[in-house]
């Protein structure tokens, strides 16, 4: 007997018996299917032709009116199924991996239409996982592929093959949402037990692809419609916060990004630490924009030691406002930072930080407290100070050497001879500790400079860098234009100018209230009880 | 199905090796889990009701002013002080 008609029989079992583990495990389509799938392929090519294999299908595929309790029947998009299946064995060449990944889209997606029979459908759930798990698989590998992709792209130009493979996945995501055998608050039965599974491959493929905007719409008809997450298995709930808390974090919603990736860290047992340093990667950067640093209690956990170098020397430079040290560490570890999606994010969103310990250390190295007890004059920081330092910064990155022999930190090693000589070689000799670097300042980039490359830092500069940070709540009082400085309110309340001045920035970003119903703790795509 | 092409050469050379710790992997990718449940008193959000307070940092400020940057800012503010003095 044809290796396709025992095949057909053995399907048409499982049908009826309504086996989804047994339909799962031999609707197979990998290259590493054992050698009978291999066989029947062969079968396929040389024994049938396209019609004469149609009309087998639908002789051994018979669609039964009468179907005893319990049991089921073909229906008409299996029996398509089922088609497009030989048809995938037969043409199938892996060699050619865009022709594989077009043929098992087709066959997805009918997959995905017979999937969508409200009475029998739901026995295709394994076997429409698996199958949008291999697509997945194949779309990421071809992703990585440009070589290949390109051809594609000039035919069709809007839409890349991760996008198409996450759309036909997308649709099998909506059936299991919007089927009925399950309240909405009740435990998930039938096809709504898939709708997280579904949710969190239709992620995985968006983020591996770089598609991260996509995802929108799935969180968007979660949060509308879908069941609570506490409903579905842990794996399922890890993984989705995961990607939801990375979805909030490329949009600079840090605090719905932490909320999303602490629950799914502290979800995650201690054992699984691949798992929970991939979650800290973001969790961690997340927390330092919110001005939460990891405590040393974290970084000595097992799954922050990858990290801890990365990160601890990113927070001390934040401390003191060290532009140096934090440029340097960024462009130390670049392109692990850049392939981790963190790298623009960190270099411009943590400056408004750097920028606000930077006047606070000038305030701490200039400020006389009044000789009289009982003055009531504000605290200031005068802001031509802050502009010696920013410069001073500014000349650092461009290179600029401590010209003074008894400068600090300067290593002892450096011959004495060449210290003498770019002194002597300095043009601004006597009104900086710095001389000019002797081949001329080196070009920064936008982001490596203190403004803007090597753009001059202006007292505008420093006048507008304070009023932003005012606006943002880092740092409590006014700039008083004429004077040229920032005067602190609310010292004597505080106790301390400096308390006063630089308020905590965790409690301060924690506290910010855009709109007046706005709650902190709401996630768009969370849904919780 | 990604086992049967060879991973396509898009690096060359350049990797600097240091940056890239072992535990992280090449991928993006977030692996699925060996398991696909688990009990809730395996995982840390049992315990203390998922307080994580000591886990991070809220008060950081640096007021130490005798470390190395500090000293350096503060030799080129009196520099610039002083000569605008001058």
């Amino acid at each position: 007997m044809p290796l396709v008609i025992q095949f057909l029989s053995q399907i048409r079992q499982f049908v009826r018996s309504q086996n989804g583990d047994e339909l799962r495990a031999w609707l197979q389509v990998e290259p590493g299917s054992p050698q009978q799938y291999h066989n029947l392929a062969a079968e396929l090519r040389s024994q049938f032709r396209q019609q004469g294999l149609e009309t087998i299908i639908d002789k051994s595929l018979p669609q039964e009116d009468d179907v005893p309790e319990g049991q089921a029947t073909v229906w008409p998009g299996f029996v398509a199924f089922m088609k497009d299946y030989f048809a995938f064995w037969r043409d199938v060449d892996y060699e050619d991996l865009l022709r594989a990944h077009q043929l098992l889209s087709g066959l997805v997606n009918s997959c995905a239409t017979a999937f969508a029979h409200p009475t029998y459908g739901a026995m295709l759930l394994k076997t429409s996982m698996s199958l949008s798990e291999t697509l997945a698989r194949l779309t990421m590998t071809l992703n990585r592929r440009p070589d290949l992709t390109r051809r594609l792209r000039s035919v069709d130009e809007d839409k890349t093959i991760a996008e198409s493979s996450a759309e036909i996945i997308q649709k099998i995501f909506t059936t299991c949402l919007t089927d009925r055998s399950s309240g909405r608050y009740s435990k998930p039965e039938g096809k709504k037990i898939g709708v997280y599974m579904f949710a969190n491959l239709v992620l995985k493929l968006l983020f591996a692809c770089r598609r991260t905007h996509l995802a929108k719409l799935i969180f968007v008809t979660i949060s509308t419609i879908s069941p609570p997450l506490a409903l579905y298995p842990a794996a399922q709930r890890v993984t989705f916060l995961y990607y939801l808390g990375r979805f909030n974090f490329s949009n600079n919603h840090y605090l719905r990004a932490a909320l999303c990736l602490q629950e799914a860290y502290l979800q995650t047992p201690r054992q699984l630490v691949s798992h929970r340093t991939n979650i800290l990667t973001y969790l961690i950067p997340c927390n330092i924009l919110l001005g939460r640093f990891p405590s040393q209690t974290l970084l000595q956990r097992p799954e922050a030691q990858p990290l801890t170098a990365i990160f601890f020397p990113l927070c001390q430079a934040i401390r003191s406002g060290n532009f140096i040290q934090f440029q340097q560490h960024l462009a130390t570890h670049e392109t692990w930072l850049f392939e981790k999606g963190l790298l623009l994010t960190l270099t411009h969103r943590l400056r408004p930080l750097l920028w606000r310990a930077l006047s606070r250390k000038a305030f701490i190295l200039t400020y006389v407290p009044p000789t009289d007890a009982s003055s009531r004059k504000a605290a200031t920081l005068d802001l031509a100070d802050l502009l010696t330092v920013a410069v001073y910064l500014q000349r650092r990155l461009e290179g600029w050497l401590p010209s003074n022999p008894n400068a600090l930190g300067r290593p002892q090693h450096v011959n004495p001879l060449l210290m003498k000589a770019l002194a002597n070689n300095a043009q601004d000799q006597g009104t900086s500790t710095l001389a000019p670097p002797p081949g001329g300042p080196k070009a920064l980039r936008p982001n490596e400079g203190m403004i803007w490359g090597n753009a001059e830092v202006t007292p505008e500069d420093v006048e507008m860098m304070v009023a932003t940070l005012v606006q943002q709540g880092f740092m409590h009082g006014f700039v008083a234009h004429g004077q040229g400085r920032f005067a602190i309110i609310g010292a004597k309340a505080k106790g301390s100018p400096v308390l006063a001045g630089w308020p905590n920035v965790w409690q301060t970003i924690r506290d910010r209230r855009y709109e007046e119903d706005f709650d902190p703790d709401e996630v768009v795509g969370w849904v919780k009880e | 199905m990604a086992s049967d092409t060879k991973p396509a050469e898009e690096k060359p050379a350049e990797q600097k090796p240091e940056q890239k710790p072992t535990a992280l992997g090449e991928d993006d990718e977030f692996e699925d889990f060996p398991v696909d449940d688990w009990p809730e008193d395996q995982t840390e959000a049992a315990q203390g009701s998922g307080e994580t307070k000591h886990l991070w940092e809220e008060s950081w400020d640096d007021d130490d002013t005798t470390d190395d940057f500090s000293a350096q800012l503060k030799e080129e503010l009196k520099k610039v002080e002083a000569a605008k003095r001058r």
